[in-house]
């Protein structure tokens, strides 16, 4: 009997064996395009754009559209490759540790400027080249549609009254909507009661619940409720209006001097990428990011279209690091 | 009733039936495979909905994930392995009915339960998706942790063999929950500098290893006993008297189902565990439980699909998605040019209905597939061991990785695998761990969100009707054996 289960766990080690080993063949084969004609005749096999979050979500959605456009122009294959975890810092970082030769991109998204200052993840926009900036979408300041307050300044002085009674609600503790509230809460000196969801669209049920007295997420995401009339949108945290709800204000206009704070997805590659190969998917990309195919589909979906080339869009990165690294330290979190 | 019949005449085409039937055939295959999940699948197909017209492209997402809950249960049943985490509870009683060699009556009463469970729930979306709409919004934090704490109970009713260790599992799963960053202040906690961890133990691969990985180590070592045991194939049916006497259970399982699917943030999962244990209370064998009772196998399935009809009341009436999946089709709704809300069912009258009758006719085909299906579904069983097993660790391993693309989940799996191997053969059964896992994170972040919208006041508690209501049913669940004890003790006495 003894030497009976003595077989039978050789075996499960065995076997064990096997799995973990045909796993691990799944980081290797990226190493022999390395080195390989870099210059010209790039790209000359499928380009991977690596998804950081979820397939179905927002972040996804917009890659792929943006893929499906960008590999008629490039003449190659472009596949996305979601890979999770982390808040996106999994797939990030295993996009800023393949081979810098172009045939590995990312889609990052504005966590990326924001871990070193929760202390979450090493990763920055330094591990990237820039190559373009997609979307940007500000934090929108959403009430109920009830609520005593019809401008950013009646809700301060709202808020001022009630030093901490506030609730606004956040997609996470350190989520940029988190900073976006602790942003307006320096610029305006008042007091808010942060309360966390597991995203923005649970915060925003609540909203609509009348559970919490505000969010602080971007305007495609209230947008089912501002089309029912359940919330009203107070003001936009960015220099420029939104294009889908022109007639808000930004917090400037209103006389309010913050930060723009928003949600950004742009196209990278690892630090090491040549910069001839970089100039080809740059323009590859910001031309496919101005069809009017992909701009239908933002709009569609709310989204905001904000196109910058890789060194502009490398400065706004560094930009929004800077900033990050004021606002978050004093968000008491960690 | 006239836009009723009109989106009935416009659902009826050869084009939508087809589209439905495929959405349901590749949800089933989408299901039946560990790892793959009905978000993913219905997330997959998306792109290619954007070029279709509203109708069919909508209804076969909607085939993809009613077909996707099913066919988790079909894996579930015959190789303890619930293909996505809404079929976990089923396995409680499926997979020994296939010990026994009942499987092909065990897929038929799953496959009975999901649709009628999954019909019903269409007809209350029908009937009442207006009106219970706003009810759903009343859940906020508070609401959801009693919920949440409700579900907790359950664990005392997974013991297995023995109580002691099944809250020992249920206490590990609600440990484990912990890992990860701090749901509402950020803190990192048993992380270990991995940021792999920081959003915590992925739910799926935990499962796949303590379910499927964990029984298939197991039967690596009965390759090599000498006391084969063959799993029989009987053919015995499911007779009209046994399904009777499950349609009350059916019944409400479908009611359960269809009420905590409106529920935003509560999922399939959670559902199932909780039908499971209604039809245990209100069984009078209790014993048979957890031993291949019909009852544990319709339950879960009837809950599991109607959720599907009630995670739609808030999506469509609302614009609010009830879970992961609800969120990708309304992404799909949108991008369609249709606004889910209050106005939808003004201004798309015909399409809201066509979809209704569309998810109708899926839950019938999947009654069709499923019953003609069983006797091929069963042919797995079938297959030697010896060949079955490593396929089986095969798939694990494909499954976790699939889930994220990420390395670590294969990892999580196996350790997993690993020490379900070890519960199995200590008598630490697993359901509870899984859904402590399921529940701790709801329960705690829940709890502290409540807090904090109240500022610390816990009086958040038992001003709210709603939370007041379940917290008593959940302390009645839990102390009322006690209570019972203690008062049949005192009438003896007399």
């Amino acid at each position: 009997m003894f030497n009976l289960k003595k077989k039978g766990s050789v075996l499960l080690m065995m076997m064990l064996m096997i799995v973990l080993s045909a796993c691990n063949g799944e980081g290797n084969e990226e190493g022999t395009a390395n080195g390989e004609n870099q210059g010209t005749d790039f790209p000359n096999k499928e380009i991977e754009l690596i998804v950081p979050t979820a397939a179905g979500g927002g972040t996804d959605m917009v890659a792929r559209q943006l893929v499906d456009i960008a590999q008629d122009d490039l003449d190659e294959s472009i596949g996305v490759m979601n890979v999770e975890g982390g808040s996106g810092s999994v797939g990030m970082t295993q996009a800023a540790n393949a081979n810098p030769d172009g045939y590995t991109a990312t889609m990052v998204i504005a966590e990326l400027a924001m871990y070193e200052h929760l202390g979450t993840s090493p990763l920055t926009p330094e591990d990237f080249k820039p190559v373009a900036l997609i979307n940007y979408d500000p934090a929108a300041l959403t009430v109920p549609a009830d609520a005593p307050y019809d401008t950013v300044g009646e809700f301060i002085e709202y808020a001022k009254e009630h030093p901490g009674e506030v609730s606004v609600g956040n997609a996470g503790p350190g989520s940029i909507w988190h900073v976006a509230a602790a942003n307006l809460e320096n610029a305006a000196d008042i007091e808010l009661n942060h309360v966390p969801h597991e995203g923005a669209a649970p915060a925003v049920t609540a909203l609509a619940g009348n559970h919490i007295d505000a969010v602080t997420v971007s305007p495609a995401e209230v947008r089912t409720q501002l089309d029912a009339g359940s919330v009203k949108v107070l003001a936009v945290m960015s220099d420029e209006r939104h294009d889908l709800i022109p007639d808000v204000p930004t917090l400037s206009e209103e006389g309010i001097d913050a930060e723009s704070i928003g949600t950004w997805r742009g196209i990278t590659v690892p630090s090491e990428t040549p910069d001839e190969i970089v100039e080809i998917l740059e323009e590859t990309f910001v031309s496919a990011a101005k069809e009017e195919e992909f701009i239908d589909f933002m709009n569609k979906n709310g989204l905001g279209v904000q196109v910058k080339g890789s060194e502009e869009f490398g400065e706004f990165m560094e930009e929004n690091r800077a900033m990050f690294g004021e606002i978050i330290p004093e968000m008491g979190l960690e | 009733m006239d836009v009723l019949m009109e989106g009935f005449s416009n659902t009826l085409t050869f084009n939508t039936i087809l589209f439905i039937f495929l959405g349901v055939i590749s949800g089933i295959a989408i299901g039946v495979l560990p790892g793959l999940t009905a978000t993913m699948g219905v997330a997959l197909l998306l792109p290619i909905t954007f070029g279709m017209e509203p109708l069919p492209g909508i209804l076969l997402l909607i085939g993809v994930y009613f077909g996707a809950v099913y066919g988790g249960t079909i894996t579930a049943i015959l190789i303890n392995t619930p293909g996505t985490p809404a079929s976990a509870a089923t396995a409680l009683d499926g997979y020994p009915m296939t010990q026994k060699g009942e499987a092909r009556k065990a897929l038929t009463i799953a496959t009975l339960s999901t649709s009628i469970g999954g019909i019903i729930s269409v007809i209350v979306l029908i009937l009442l998706a207006p009106q219970l709409a706003n009810f759903a919004l009343q859940f906020s934090a508070p609401e959801t942790f009693a919920l949440a704490l409700f579900g907790i109970t359950i664990i005392s009713s997974l013991t297995g063999k023995s109580f002691a260790k099944g809250i020992v599992a249920g206490l590990v799963g609600l440990l484990i929950a912990t890992i990860g960053l701090d749901p509402i202040g950020g803190t990192q906690r048993f992380t270990f500098g991995s940021m792999n961890l920081n959003n915590g133990v992925n739910l799926i691969p935990v499962m796949i290893g303590l379910f499927a990985a964990a029984e298939a180590f197991r039967s690596v070592e009965k390759l090599f006993s000498k006391d084969k045991i063959e799993v029989a194939i009987k053919k015995t049916k499911l007779k009209w008297s046994e399904f009777k006497s499950l349609i009350t259970t059916i019944l409400r399982s479908a009611g359960i189902g269809t009420f905590v699917g409106m529920i935003p943030g509560s999922g399939a999962d959670i559902t199932a565990f909780i039908a499971y244990n209604e039809a245990k209370r209100f069984s009078k064998d209790k014993s048979k439980f957890g031993k291949g009772e019909m009852k544990g196998i319709a339950a879960p399935e009837a809950a599991n699909s109607s959720l599907t009809g009630g995670a739609m009341i808030p999506m469509l009436t609302l614009g609010i998605p009830g879970d992961a999946v609800t969120a990708v089709l309304l992404g799909a709704l949108i991008v369609q040019g249709l606004q889910p809300g209050p106005m939808l069912f003004e201004q798309d009258g015909v399409l809201v209905y066509g979809l209704f009758i569309g998810m109708l006719i899926a839950n019938l085909l999947i009654l069709i597939l499923g019953i003609y299906g069983t006797r091929f579904f069963t042919k797995v069983l079938l297959i030697p061991k010896a060949i079955l097993v490593p396929v089986i660790i095969m798939l694990c391993a494909v499954g976790s990785y699939s889930l994220g693309n990420n390395y670590f989940d294969v990892i999580v799996m196996l350790v997993f695998g690993i020490i379900g191997y070890f519960m199995i053969k200590n008598d630490f059964p697993a359901s509870p761990l899984i859904l402590g896992l399921i529940l701790g994170p709801i329960m705690e972040s829940n709890f502290r969100r409540a807090l904090v919208m109240s500022q610390g006041d816990f009086s958040i508690f038992i001003t709210r009707p709603i939370t007041a209501v379940l917290l008593i049913f959940a302390f009645i669940t839990l102390f009322s054996p006690l209570i019972i004890k203690l008062i049949k003790k005192k009438y003896r006495k007399i």
